[in-house]
């Protein structure tokens, strides 16, 4: 997994740069937009993050140029703007996502993850959370170790809150995968599949939990106290 | 309200004032001409006062019952028969002569009331000029008072009419003045062309909001770019701090560190919000808006073992700003986190119609406390460290914009619920 890191300020470069190393990732680091386009001639990225105050321009020309490629490269946007308006505008001009500084590497780094596991990119088939493990096109789970057998809706619901682990996927999108257009779905049923694979979950000794948020959707929540998650003050 | 009636004597009084002054000034100088001129003319004087005399006495059924005119001697009054035999005719004649002591007046009126004209012979003695008082009072009168009385008041009804006409642009302007605050700072007053010195008021009160404005959005700018610009150190000493050992004193300084950070985001946001004006409204579904604040936010609950619940009662459409919208719900949010107690669950809610509500199961809020919780900078309880208390005022503001309004309630089972009301989308243009 390789990143091209775009930011003037070195001293914060450099700390991104190292935080993310330490969470597996391969970064490179330039400071300009000339920078940027020079070294993506050179190497193909499986995402850049890019700060929009750039001594040689506006980060957000970069993407506009990028996606005017066909370039479908992710791109998270690093900003100190958080204005009204500026992150509809980074994600109008073809952004993935939006952070807004400061943020703390898990966080950044599990937003680099998601961007990474979009249909599209690089993915991963292996998905994991705590000692929970999903593989992808085996449709297998692995819990600490031992196989454990689910019916295949259970496996797609585990694979989707696998995927945004930490964030609360919609009740509507999981209905909407789960079940097929035409399939009668009684307002229960969501909710008994997941009661089904919560209790599978707990019955193999699995040390993450699934949450309920009432009338909103579903979480998949780490063991540790502190998984990677947006920070409210920067949404 | 401001206090409208201000403290001054009003228009009226003071132009009454002033013209009643002017009129006496004005009197006076009549009484003095007038004075003045029957002093150089005695001859005139005696013949006004004969005739005065004359009127007096023809009241009367007998001359001889007339009492005599005060300050004189020697008065006789009498009637007299023209000779018709001599042919000769009777005319009104005054003469005035300098006797020993004083002056003789005498002379014949010619008394026309209905029958036989009639001829009335007058003759009196005096010394000074007591005896033309009566002509002076009536000459006063007639030639000052009468005139000078309706002229006045004449004068009075036009000089109000017009002042008050001519003032009118300063009252538009008055009531304009009340309606600026520093939240809408591009507000001029109606410059009213004339009159020319309201005219020039009013430009330069223009000028000077003008200089008001620009030091305004200069002072606002720089919060935004003063916090704007810390972001970038806030986010080199928070990844410092993630490298540093674990420990008591890292996590102190982190918790130092997301205070400042969270300061500072508020100080931005709170910028923002005050520049926002929502001129270009789009539709905004806030139930779609609140599942997304709560998705956000729920992971962060979860984490503090809080319960965040999302209800939809549907109908809940607005026009206005999406981003403030989620910034509204978010610090509602925040609010509630941050004063329930653990464990209590948050209820969020979108409708029904343009509506939102917040309901936490904390202690509620106390009466005293309502008027102040979206001042900005203000915490119930200073010393706590936790937040800078700007996020109420955020909301207050971004309300605001919307043209809604924000109210606390306290709902039966306890706690507090902040509803904010949007204006229905069918009576706003898009």
């Amino acid at each position: 997994m390789r990143l091209l890191l775009i930011e003037d300020n070195p001293r914060l470069a450099g700390l991104i740069r190292d935080g993310l190393q330490g969470q597996g990732f391969a970064v490179d680091w330039c400071g300009t937009i000339a920078g940027a386009e020079a070294a993506m001639q050179v190497n193909s990225y499986d995402l850049l993050l890019l700060d929009l105050g750039l001594p040689d321009g506006d980060g957000l020309e970069l993407l506009r140029q990028v996606r005017r490629r066909k370039d479908t490269t992710p791109i998270l946007v690093l900003t100190a703007r958080g204005g009204l308006d500026d992150r509809v505008s980074g994600l109008d001009a073809g952004a993935d996502d939006y952070l807004v500084k400061p943020f703390q590497i898990p966080e950044l780094a599990a937003r680099c993850r998601a961007l990474m596991r979009r249909p599209g990119a690089a993915l991963g088939t292996i998905l994991a959370c705590g000692n929970v493990m999903l593989d992808t096109a085996e449709r297998s789970i692995t819990i600490a170790t031992s196989p454990i057998e689910a019916p295949p809706r259970e496996v797609d619901l585990l694979e989707h809150l696998l995927r945004r682990a930490g964030h609360v996927v919609a009740k509507a999108a999981l209905e909407n995968s789960l079940y097929a257009m035409d399939a009668e779905v009684t307002p229960n049923a969501l909710e008994a599949v997941v009661s089904r694979l919560r209790k599978r979950l707990a019955a193999a000794n699995a040390d993450v939990t699934v949450r309920t948020v009432h009338g909103v959707g579903y979480a998949l929540l780490a063991p540790v106290a502190a998984p990677a998650m947006p920070k409210a003050a920067n949404a | 309200m401001p206090e409208r009636s201000g403290t001054g004597p009003s228009l009226f009084r003071q132009i009454a004032r002033r013209l009643v002054v002017f009129t006496l000034i004005f009197a006076l100088l009549d009484v003095v001409i007038v004075l003045v001129t029957y002093a150089r003319q005695p001859e005139s004087l005696a013949q006004e006062l004969l005739g005065l005399e004359a009127r007096r006495v023809a009241a009367l059924d007998d001359p001889a019952n007339a009492v005599a005119l005060a300050g004189t001697r020697n008065w006789s009054a009498r009637f007299v028969e023209p000779d018709v035999a001599a042919d000769a005719v009777l005319i009104d004649w005054t003469r005035r002569e300098q006797i020993a002591g004083g002056y003789r007046i005498s002379g014949v009126r010619a008394l026309d009331d209905g029958a036989s004209p009639r001829w009335l012979f007058l003759r009196f003695d005096a010394i000074g000029m007591r005896p033309f008082l009566p002509v002076i009072r009536n000459e006063l009168i007639e030639h000052v008072a009468l005139p000078l009385v309706p002229l006045a008041g004449l004068l009075l009804l036009f000089n109000i009419v017009s002042v008050r006409r001519v003032l009118a642009p300063l009252r538009r302007a008055e009531s304009e003045v009340d309606g600026l605050d520093p939240e809408n700072m591009a507000l001029r007053l109606t410059v009213p062309g004339e009159p020319r010195e309201v005219d020039t008021l009013v430009r330069s009160f223009n000028r000077a909001l003008a200089r008001l404005e620009a030091s305004v959005l200069t002072l606002r700018d720089f919060t935004a770019s003063a916090a704007h610009e810390l972001r970038t150190p806030l986010s080199i000493m928070q990844l410092s701090l993630e490298r540093l050992p674990d420990g008591p004193i890292k996590s102190e300084l982190q918790t130092d560190a997301d205070q400042m950070t969270r300061l500072v985001s508020q100080m931005l946001d709170l910028a923002q919000a005050d520049a926002l004006v929502v001129d270009d409204p789009a539709v905004v579904d806030l139930a779609a808006v609140g599942r997304d604040v709560v998705s956000q936010l729920a992971p962060k609950s979860f984490a503090a073992g809080r319960q965040l619940r999302f209800t939809d009662h549907g109908g809940a459409i607005i026009h206005g700003h999406a981003e403030a919208v989620f910034r509204i719900y978010r610090n509602l949010v925040d609010n509630a986190l941050a004063h329930a107690p653990g464990a209590t669950p948050i209820e969020v809610s979108a409708g029904p119609g343009p509506q939102l509500a917040i309901r936490d199961h904390g202690p509620g809020i106390l009466p005293g406390d309502q008027p102040h919780l979206f001042e900005r900078f203000w915490r119930k309880d200073r010393s706590s460290s936790d937040g800078a208390g700007l996020g109420l005022g955020i909301v207050k503001r971004l309300v605001d914009a919307h043209g809604g309004t924000i109210a606390i309630e306290t709902p039966a089972g306890g706690g507090a619920l902040f509803r904010v009301q949007f204006p229905d989308p069918s009576f706003t243009t898009k």
